[in-house]
């Protein structure tokens, strides 16, 4: 018993680390700039799905393939920012998320079509073989996945607290005005922001697909989730939206695991819908949402 | 203004009683038939979104409430279709006031996530809680509604009960939002700061709009159910939530007949890409953005600033 709940929780923080990193990604786009994003999910899917595309069909190295899927969807969240986003941003918040709705039906039904609904791994030069670890069953690829998961974080969080280019988000996202004023290129501020959101979401995709497989719906499943780390670990939280991903992870391995995998995903829901209704701040926020 | 728009409504009204008269061919029938359905649907959603001014992505809860209620209600408990009706409306109003109470505290984006949050938990339930829903089989077979002796099965019976039911509740929605209710949801909905400011409890008037529009919905679920005589858990999936929104957005947000314009716009449109069915959800996601971005007050927006125009 014990052992299947030790089995569970390390089974839940690995898929939590992805949604620690999808969630960073969403925390930068919905926490920080305020942009209700339902099509995050969809870039968690694409990145999955180009990393099959390249490392499945097109036969290139998975590192490389890494490297290239990253690239092109923080260059395709650049382009999203701009003719998307940018003429919504004087709207109200609900009009970009109707727009990102939009979004999202448009990617996932168009991949649809052009990729087929099969699942597909993506093969990686990982062997399958199993890693024990006392009773706790692992596997190399899901070690590395962690592993890219983590320095994808520790190197966001560098470049947020430590750079030029960190200072001036975080000055645009407190005080837009002030920040113009100051001479920061705020439209640029704000095309980086969400591309490096959108990169960090692929990034998830393509590294999760690469234990579980990559399919065209899960976009849906993981917007949702994406949206309750962010809220669970309290708006613009980095450590809020990495404690929220784990925990949310874990929680749901033990609960499917235990209870019942149908009602798996019901875990996510239940938790944003407790934390809006008890502590709307998100665990580790100190301000309050509404009146 | 309001003189015009009531013309319109009688007008629609109108023809929606004599065009079918004319029609024979059951298939375009079907499309009149959903498109009643979804004038009601569209018109519940646009309490929220258009008057209230909330983006709520879990209407389909109220929906599939009052699908499943009414079904289950017919099915296992043998009531007759006019109360199935009447119950599966006033569980997805007390639906309604339950999530409404929770939800509506919640600032825009927070209520976004949660009210679509609330829609999945029901999703889960149903497709899981096989002992009360069927899981995803759902509830097949549902008898047709009868009246006394009166049972419904052509398609211009079931038409014209779509009729009926639709324009009672669109005149509802018409009744709310010329009274001092409606009139305060709109100032709570540009300000609702100001709104507070002099008297008007957006909360109340956000609860009671809230469920109104859910019980609403309640009742073109129940129509819904019995018309195609099978509910299943997808019911309170996104399909139904995306399509809503593109009519009330199509047709134009916090007006009357924005609604019934999108409902009639993607009803048909529905139709006439079935041709390319595979690309057909594309194209919806690619118009709701081109909707959004260029034209965001939808076609009654459009006629009401080329009457200003002209």
């Amino acid at each position: 018993m014990v052992e299947l709940a030790l089995q569970f929780i390390v089974n839940g923080l690995v898929t939590g680390a992805f949604y620690a990193l999808s969630g960073l990604g969403l925390t930068l786009i919905f926490g920080i700039m305020k942009v209700v994003n339902f099509a995050h999910g969809e870039f968690y899917m694409l990145g999955g799905m180009l990393g099959y595309y390249f490392a499945g069909v097109v036969g290139l190295d998975y590192y490389l393939t890494i490297v290239i899927v990253v690239a092109a969807m923080g260059a395709f969240g650049w382009l999203v920012e701009r003719g998307l986003i940018r003429p919504l941003r004087s709207k109200e918040i609900l009009t970009t998320a109707l727009a990102t709705i939009g979004l999202s039906i448009f990617l996932v039904n168009t991949t649809l079509v052009v990729a087929g609904s099969t699942p597909q791994r993506i093969p990686t030069p990982f062997p399958s073989k199993p890693i024990l670890l006392g009773p706790i069953v692992l596997n190399e690829a899901r070690i590395f996945a962690v592993a890219i998961g983590a320095v994808a974080i520790f190197t966001a969080h560098l470049l947020i607290r430590r750079t030029e280019l960190g200072r001036a988000m975080r000055a645009t996202f407190q005080q837009r005005e002030a920040a113009a004023l100051v001479g920061i290129d705020v439209e640029r501020v704000y095309g980086i922001t969400f591309a490096l959101g959108t990169a960090m979401a692929a990034l998830s995709g393509v590294l999760l697909c690469s234990i579980f497989a990559a399919q065209p719906t899960v976009g849906d499943l993981i917007s949702l989730k994406s949206f309750v780390v962010v809220i669970l670990g309290g708006m613009g939280s980095f450590a809020g939206a990495v404690v929220g991903g784990l925990l949310l992870g874990v929680a749901e391995s033990l609960w499917g695991g235990f209870f019942a995998t149908g009602y798996q995903d019901l875990v996510g829901f239940v938790f944003v819908i407790l934390i809006l209704l008890l502590r709307p701040q998100g665990l580790f926020k100190t301000e309050v949402a509404r009146v | 203004m309001r003189r015009g728009e009531d013309l319109t409504l009688l007008g629609l009204f109108a023809a929606a009683i004599l065009v079918p008269l004319a029609i024979t061919d059951d298939y375009l029938m079907h499309l009149l038939i959903m498109a009643c359905f979804y004038a009601l649907l569209a018109s519940s959603l646009n309490l929220v979104v258009g008057y209230l001014g909330e983006l709520s992505l879990g209407h389909t809860a109220f929906l599939g409430i009052g699908a499943y209620s009414s079904a289950l209600a017919t099915m296992q408990l043998g009531l007759p279709f006019w109360a199935a009706m009447l119950l599966a409306g006033l569980f997805a109003a007390v639906g309604g006031l339950v999530i409404g109470y929770l939800t509506l505290r919640l600032e825009g984006a927070y209520f976004v996530i949660v009210t679509l949050s609330f829609a999945q938990v029901l999703r889960l339930l149903a497709n899981n809680w096989v002992g009360l829903t069927n899981g995803p089989m759902g509830v097949s077979g549902i008898v047709p509604p009868r009246f006394g002796p009166l049972v419904l099965e052509s398609k211009h019976a079931f038409y014209y009960l779509g009729l009926a039911l639709a324009a009672l509740g669109i005149a509802a929605v018409r009744f709310y939002v010329q009274s001092n209710l409606g009139r305060a949801a709109v100032a709570v909905r540009e300000n609702r700061n100001v709104a507070h400011s002099v008297g008007i409890d957006p909360f109340t008037v956000g609860l009671i709009t809230f469920v109104l529009a859910a019980f609403l919905a309640g009742i073109a679920g129940a129509f819904y159910g019995h018309y195609i005589t099978f509910v299943g858990p997808e019911i309170f999936g996104f399909g139904f939530m995306a399509s809503m929104l593109i009519m009330v957005l199509a047709g134009g947000q916090g007006t009357l007949v924005g609604p019934i314009l999108g409902a009639l716009l993607v009803t048909l449109l529905q139709e006439y890409l079935r041709a390319a069915q595979e690309i057909r959800l594309s194209l919806f996601g690619a118009l709701l953005m081109l909707l959004v971005l260029v034209m965001p007050r939808g076609l009654a927006g459009l006629a009401q600033s080329l009457r200003r125009a002209g």
